[in-house]
């Protein structure tokens, strides 16, 4: 009995996905256990979440705000670890400074706080599903967080172009960094000498 | 045939001895039948996910190895806080900032209060998001009570910081960098023990380098017995290394990690000859190993780690430094899923069906050939027609027409070649 004659069974589905998926032996290869890896090189998984569904639940990181009578707090989610970054004007390192902490100088300086925290960790491109009034306090804290560097526009997930297909997708890894200089991400810092 | 699906009488019967008839309606909808449970019986994915994944609490449960904080009285806290916050109401000047919308706060200080109250906590949720303690320590975790600042030093008076998870380039990594800590200061109670000598442990490790052990981490700096923070007084035993992430491999993390010690301890046999400098076999470690062994001394306090991935710098320092080829590595995407041939494949153009189950190394062996064949020894390959589409293709089939178009227009397997 020929290959194509015989029935396709699950087994046998499931038996030729596992083969193409794992390394050949004699292949030379290193496993990068980053978690965050492959999101920056744009290949991890996203979900894609259901088609009508508001808001969406495509995405890597989001932020989310929450505003209460008296307080303002601002989170950077993970679709899977939940909660990583988080800034509130109910933080004490944040409230000793401030006159009243659900003013507009409380959401802005709110936004500088978030922002500097999402340098800090290396997660600067997230979603927002946040609906602001133009010219409101909260539209002036999302305005905040992307005058200082963090950007609402997540990257799409790079599909696996294969031989077949009509055209070919840029790499990311492939794209030299000559031309972009090496910034530090602080501006400048004074110099401290070592105790 | 169909009334009979929509209309089931029942009590006929008792229709005919004169009680009145209930004609009970079930409605029914024809060539729909619903797969499966009905939606609010059936559960979500997520909710099959989550009960297919499910783990014992108690193999998972996670160990804290860290130091324990030994809180202030929440009364005296709150006392000095409030005081605090009715002097800020009061001030006329603040006030009027904040009315006018122009109060910018200082975020060095809500960066030094911060690491000092809820940061600590708030680092450790990041650098699990980072999966540090789970590649470093397995199932043990610990919450970071010591601020750790470390920078290196670029050109004139910029210092690049290493946060807890922030981009820094091999070629601004390349110098031993900064370590200052407060090392008088006491991990449980937060106040400074002056008077008291302490020593610590800085160790630098990459758990995603190691070439040939996935699991092993790579050393790449580690000092023992500081004196009281003095880093610069600690003893060496292997020299800082640069990070070398290889082209491809995309971004790998360098944790620091600070412990504190008992007392001052003998760990010579750690030391690295200064000859093994760069030899990576030697440089393999594991901090679970290690934390294992001297466990009794040692109690990780402070962490930091960066993210760093392939520069041009690395090429020189393959070369003269590690004295290796510069490897270069690329993703290795699953392979396409195709399924078993068949002798007839129905509605399939029949050149791209057997072109995807034919040899690969035959297939590239053939379109290299029609490229050469077309391209002048001398003068190169055939200039690219102006207007592709604009010259006629005669007396070919159909299927050959859209190759050749294909071809002219650079799209399909024509671009790998």
């Amino acid at each position: 009995m020929s290959r194509s004659a015989r029935p396709l069974t699950s087994a046998r589905v499931l038996h030729k996905i596992k083969a193409l998926t794992t390394p050949q032996s004699n292949e030379g290869f290193v496993v990068n256990r980053n978690p965050r890896n492959l999101e920056r090189l744009r290949i991890a998984y996203k979900p894609s979440g259901y088609h009508l569904e508001k808001p969406g639940r495509s995405y890597w990181h989001t932020l989310e705000i929450n505003t209460s009578g008296r307080y303002v707090s601002a989170d950077v989610k993970h679709y899977e670890n939940g909660v990583i970054l988080s800034a509130s004007t109910a933080e004490w390192a944040i409230k000793q400074q401030l006159y009243k902490t659900n003013d507009t100088s409380a959401f802005v300086n709110l936004g500088r706080v978030l922002a500097h925290r999402c340098l800090q960790s290396g997660i600067t491109e997230m979603t927002c599903n946040v609906d602001a009034v133009a010219g409101s306090k909260l539209q002036k804290l999302l305005q905040t967080l992307q005058d200082n560097g963090v950007s609402f526009k997540e990257p799409t997930r790079l599909k696996n172009s294969q031989p077949w297909d009509a055209y070919r997708q840029e790499k990311p890894w492939e794209v030299s960094e000559q031309s972009i200089p090496a910034t530090p991400l602080q501006t400048t810092a004074t110099k401290s000498k070592q105790k | 045939m169909s009334f009979s699906n929509l209309l089931m009488k029942s009590g006929l019967n008792h229709g005919l001895r004169g009680t009145p008839a209930t004609v009970v309606l079930i409605s029914t909808r024809q060539g729909h039948r619903l797969r499966g449970k009905p939606p609010g019986v059936a559960r979500t994915l997520e909710q099959r996910l989550r009960e297919e994944t499910v783990t014992d609490p108690e193999v998972v449960a996670r160990i804290n190895i860290g130091f324990p904080q030994l809180k202030e009285s929440r009364s005296a806290q709150l006392k000095t806080r409030l005081e605090h916050l009715k002097m800020q109401r009061a001030n006329k000047q603040l006030e009027q900032l904040a009315r006018s919308q122009k109060l910018i706060i200082d975020l060095d200080k809500v960066q030094q209060t911060y690491v000092q109250t809820t940061g600590q906590h708030d680092l450790r949720l990041l650098a699990d998001h980072y999966g540090i303690f789970e590649h470093l320590y397995g199932s043990a975790y610990f919450v970071p009570r010591v601020p750790l600042s470390i920078s290196y030093e670029l050109g004139g008076d910029t210092l690049t910081p290493v946060y807890n998870g922030n981009v820094i380039k091999p070629a601004e990594a390349a110098k031993t960098p900064l370590v200052s800590f407060d090392g008088q200061r006491d991990p449980i109670t937060g106040k400074s023990a002056a008077g008291q000598d302490s020593y610590w442990t800085l160790l630098a490790t990459n758990p995603d380098a190691h070439y040939t052990n996935p699991s092993a981490e790579c050393l790449h700096w580690f000092i023992a017995n500081i004196p009281n923070g003095r880093v610069s007084a600690g003893q060496v035993l292997a020299e800082y290394l640069p990070p070398f992430p290889p082209k491809g491999v995309g971004y790998q993390r360098m944790v620091f990690v600070l412990y504190k010690q008992q007392a001052a301890m003998d760990l010579s046999s750690y030391q690295l000859a200064s000859s093994d400098y760069s030899n990576l076999e030697k440089r393999t470690f594991s901090t679970l190993e290690f934390y294992r062994q001297h466990q009794e001394q040692l109690t990780p306090a402070g962490l930091a780690f960066y993210q760093t991935n392939w520069d041009e710098s690395l090429t020189e320092f393959y070369h003269d430094v590690l004295n290796l080829k510069e490897p270069v590595y690329e993703y290795d995407f699953p392979k396409p899923y195709l399924a078993d041939q068949k002798f007839f494949p129905l509605k399939q153009p029949f050149n791209l069906y057997m072109d995807k189950h034919r040899d690969e190394k035959q297939l590239n062996k053939e379109y290299l050939q029609r490229k050469l064949a077309k391209s002048h020894p001398f003068d190169g390959p055939a200039k690219p027609l102006r207007f592709p589409n604009a010259h006629p293709i005669k007396d070919v089939p159909s299927w050959l027409k859209t190759e050749i178009r294909k071809q002219r227009l650079g799209t399909g397997r024509i671009q790998d070649y």
